[in-house]
């Protein structure tokens, strides 16, 4: 069961926005921990479990390939452990390649996540809003793919079946799919006719089109969206005043410990997690209401 | 009250000499329901498109169309979008976006109205037309009658006055086609909507018309209530598509009331023809003997039996057991699409001799579809066996299976069509060093020489022999794209028989041509029998069926029952049966087509 999908497209959009701009420009290890920690959490409930560990075991080997790269190249750092061809390798670059990967891990996991919960009903509401007529153009292209997949199979059984054509070499079987193309070629454009007939019978071209949606703003839209800002405004604002800033090259500096920085950190804990945890909380919700049935 | 009234209507189209519409004048009142039936290209669906000004058709045009008082002309955009809907023959293409919800709310965001009135009225409209279900569905994923409804649904949200509607059901199975004729009858009575339908399934439509409109090249013939029309239809060339009530009884010289349905008809025959003694003459029978008699020959009289023999030696496996004639064996099919989808057929067993027509018979999504697929070769079932002309599907090399020995007429025949016109496209399918050219060529020898010319000589020949055989020659220098649903259907056949096939599979022939074009369709498959090709077809159309097949075959549970003759079959059968037989139950035995009605009737009176 899904529930983080049913909040309104611009509260998701604002927040997943939030999320990955956080995660692309700052290096802090415990910012990155926590976005990635909670992509992941959060990708756990979501996914498929076959499915994760799959993607898991993907992602895993590159991500280590980018951690072990990035010593290897760059002999930045005061911190040499030993010496490879004559160059240092760092304590400083092995850290900060593992930083990184750290940082394209958690930006992957998070457009997971916004892959799974942003439908292209919710895609095309946000852009209907900027660009109508690219929103229906987008919708019509989602719902003639399927069509004429679908017609391509049918064209290709039945020319098969008029056994007319050799497929012995590849020649021969191109030569049949660029056949195969220009049928269906001739009928869409054939019959395209009934569709821009159908569209005009129901008054496309009048001035003043709108665009239909199905989304409201209910309570808990508002209410994620305020966290969202106000933690927002509390990572920034630690971002900014330097509290959160962290240097790998030369020296790895400290983890500051002042009152403003440990604000941060859990105001951004508060923003990885809570989709996982209203995620959570709904499933258990839902597990105990299947149980009382 | 009056809400339409055409004056004069003239139509030409451009580059055309013959007027389309000529000299057309009727009106109509507010919530009637009128139906429109005529030959296909006598100019109903350009009459129909005449009245909605946004899809007009471009040429010449004179007289009025006036609708509520108003000239269609000068009536305003978002007026006439909204009160004047139309909906067209294929429910696939009418539809343009992606989710069930925003087709609906389309036409209402054209209008311009706001999210809010939209979602009233788009939920409202899913409600009443049974689509809440699939509300936040893909449009793709919709079956043909749920499309065509959800067409219908997505213009009723504009609330218009009047409705249009060009052949709506000629794509759908009958069962789909009933539901949407019910569901246009509740529109009808419940808000009040003028409809007017062009259509050529009149079996239901003459008992909910309010008026029936016939046209003829162009000429409004008649404008009349559904009985009267009934009465005059006799010796027109759209007798054939009347109810089958109405044929019964303008073929028989009684003086009544004409009957317009299933339920009348009934009453009329047992008024008048009912009684015991006709009763026990059975006149099924007979028929059947003909048949029988007339295909096959004596020595298969007791044809049935030896299938019977025949099709269970077939379960025993053993290829030495099948009979010599057999032309297509299915042993013990077992096919799904995927590892974890249900099994769609489950040991399906079928025996075909040559020169038979062979009907497969059932519901949508049964397997009938997957079976002519699997028999050529296009799927694999994971266990059973395929023989065709004797020799296991799989032994056949890559194209060899469908040269000079299997072919299918597909559902869409536009699949088959490569050319720019219809001759050309035929060309392309004669193989020039195949079977039947060298036929030809030995004919012809004499008189041509083996040269280059001459192979263009030799296809020229066989194009007009097989463009004579099927009524076809006048349509060789035309767009195939451009040809009426029946006369594609028929170019289709054509080539394929170019190809030279000992087998012909046929899936959904009848599906959207007119009851004229299946009269035709059907006696060019028994002529082509009679010449030895064997012919399976899969079909819904059980009237179709009952005239043309010499065995049939329900397909259900992913298996084929009953396989036996038509007559047989249609008579054991309560609802999935021809009219004629619905009508005569009870009153004779064995009655399946109108014409065994018929003659059980004048038997009767002798």
């Amino acid at each position: 069961m899904k529930v983080f999908e049913n909040y309104h497209p611009i509260v998701l959009f604002i927040y997943f926005i939030s999320v990955l701009v956080i995660a692309m420009f700052e290096t802090n290890p415990v910012i990155l921990g926590l976005t990635l920690l909670g992509g992941v959490l959060f990708a756990l409930l979501l996914v498929e479990k076959k499915r994760f560990v799959k993607d898991l075991v993907m992602i895993l080997p590159f991500m280590l390939l980018v951690a072990l790269t990035n010593p290897l190249f760059s002999h930045n750092g005061v911190t040499p452990l030993f010496f490879l061809n004559g160059n240092a390798v760092t304590l400083e670059a092995i850290l900060y390649g593992i930083d990184i990967a750290a940082m394209i891990m958690a930006v992957i996991y998070w457009f997971k996540c916004y892959q799974e919960v942003f439908g292209s009903d919710k895609f095309l509401y946000l852009f209907g809003k900027i660009i109508p007529k690219v929103a229906l153009v987008i919708s019509m292209t989602l719902r003639f793919i399927p069509l004429l997949r679908r017609q391509y199979k049918k064209i290709a059984d039945a020319q098969k079946c008029l056994g007319m054509y050799e497929d012995k070499s590849i020649i021969d079987k191109a030569k049949v799919v660029m056949k195969n193309v220009s049928i269906l070629i001739t009928w869409s454009l054939e019959n395209s006719v009934d569709t821009s007939m159908s569209m005009k019978a129901r008054g496309y071209g009048i001035k003043g089109r709108t665009n239909y949606h199905n989304f409201k703003i209910h309570k808990m839209d508002k209410i994620l969206l305020i966290i969202t800002l106000l933690m927002d405004v509390t990572v920034f604002t630690g971002m900014i005043t330097g509290n959160t800033t962290f240097w790998f090259y030369p020296e790895i500096t400290a983890i500051k410990t002042t009152l403003l920085a440990f604000t941060s950190y859990l105001a951004h804990a508060v923003l990885s997690f809570t989709p996982f945890i209203i995620e959570l909380k709904e499933n258990l919700k839902w597990k105990y209401y299947v149980w009382k049935i | 009250m009056e809400i339409l009234r055409v004056e004069n209507l003239d139509f030409t189209y451009p580059d055309s000499k013959t007027k389309v519409i000529d000299d057309i004048s009727f009106s109509v009142n507010e919530g009637e329901f009128i139906v429109v039936m005529g030959e296909s290209g006598c100019g109903k669906t350009t009459l129909l498109k005449c009245l909605k000004k946004e899809i007009a058709p471009h040429g010449e045009k004179s007289g009025n169309i006036i609708f509520s008082g108003k000239n269609i002309e000068e009536m305003e955009q978002r007026e006439s979008a909204a009160s004047i809907g139309y909906v067209l023959q294929r429910p696939e293409l009418q539809i343009v976006t992606d989710k069930v919800y925003h087709e609906m709310a389309f036409g209402l965001e054209n209008l311009g109205l706001s999210v809010e009135e939209m979602r009233l009225k788009v939920g409202e409209m899913a409600s009443y037309f049974g689509l809440d279900k699939v509300y936040r569905s893909d449009t793709d994923t919709l079956s043909g009658g749920q499309k065509q409804l959800l067409n219908l649904a997505s213009i009723m949200v504009m609330s218009p006055k009047l409705l249009l509607l060009d052949e709506p059901t000629s794509q759908l199975d009958p069962i789909a086609a009933s539901e949407f004729i019910a569901t246009l009858q509740k529109i009808n009575r419940e808000l009040g909507t003028t409809i007017i339908i062009v259509e050529h399934r009149l079996e239901e439509l003459f008992s909910v018309a309010d008026k029936v409109m016939v046209m003829d090249s162009g000429k409004l013939l008649m404008n009349n209530a559904p009985k009267t029309v009934a009465t005059k239809l006799k010796g027109h060339k759209m007798f054939a598509a009347a109810p089958t009530a109405v044929r019964i009884y303008q073929s028989l010289d009684v003086n009544c009331e004409c009957p317009i349905n299933v339920r009348e008809g009934r009453n009329f025959l047992q008024t008048h023809f009912g009684g015991e003694k006709i009763r026990k003459s059975s006149i099924g029978n007979v028929r059947e003997n003909i048949i029988e008699n007339e295909k096959q020959g004596e020595k298969d009289v007791k044809s049935e039996l030896e299938l019977q023999i025949c099709e269970n030696k077939a379960n025993t496996k053993k290829e030495t057991s099948i009979k010599p004639g057999a032309k297509l064996v299915l042993q013990d099919i077992w096919f799904r699409y995927e590892k974890h989808t249900p099994d769609v057929l489950r040991g399906v067993n079928l025996t075909i001799n040559e020169g038979e027509i062979f009907a497969i018979l059932g519901g949508n999504g049964s397997g009938k579809t997957t079976t002519l697929n699997v028999a050529l070769g296009l799927l694999n079932p994971y266990k059973g066996k395929v023989i065709i002309n004797g020799k296991p599907i799989g032994k056949y090399k890559s194209a060899k299976l469908y040269k000079n020995n299997l072919s299918v007429l597909p559902q869409d025949p536009q699949t088959l069509f490569t050319e720019k016109t219809v001759e050309l496209d035929l060309m392309q399918a004669i193989d020039i060093s195949g079977e039947a050219v060298k036929k030809v060529h030995k004919e012809v020898e004499k008189e041509v020489e083996k040269t280059e010319i001459a192979t263009t000589k030799l296809s020229q020949v066989q194009i007009n022999k097989i463009s004579q055989q099927l009524g076809i020659k006048h349509l060789l220098q035309k767009h195939p794209y451009d040809l009426s649903g029946g006369e594609q259907q028929k170019v289709a056949l054509a080539k394929i028989l170019l190809r030279n096939p000992k087998v012909i599979l046929l899936d959904e022939p009848t599906k959207g041509i007119d009851s004229c074009a299946k009269e035709e369709l059907s006696s060019i498959i028994k002529e082509l029998s009679k010449s030895g090709i064997t012919v399976v077809m899969v079909t819904h159309d059980v009237e179709f069926c009952a005239i043309t097949a010499d065995r049939c075959g329900l397909f259900f549970d992913g298996n084929i029952m009953s396989v036996t003759t038509p007559t047989k079959f249609f008579n054991v059968n309560n609802f999935y049966t021809t009219a004629a037989s619905r009508m005569s139950r009870d009153i004779f035995d064995g009655c399946v087509t109108v014409n065994d009605v018929v003659n059980a009737c004048v038997n009767n009176l002798q």
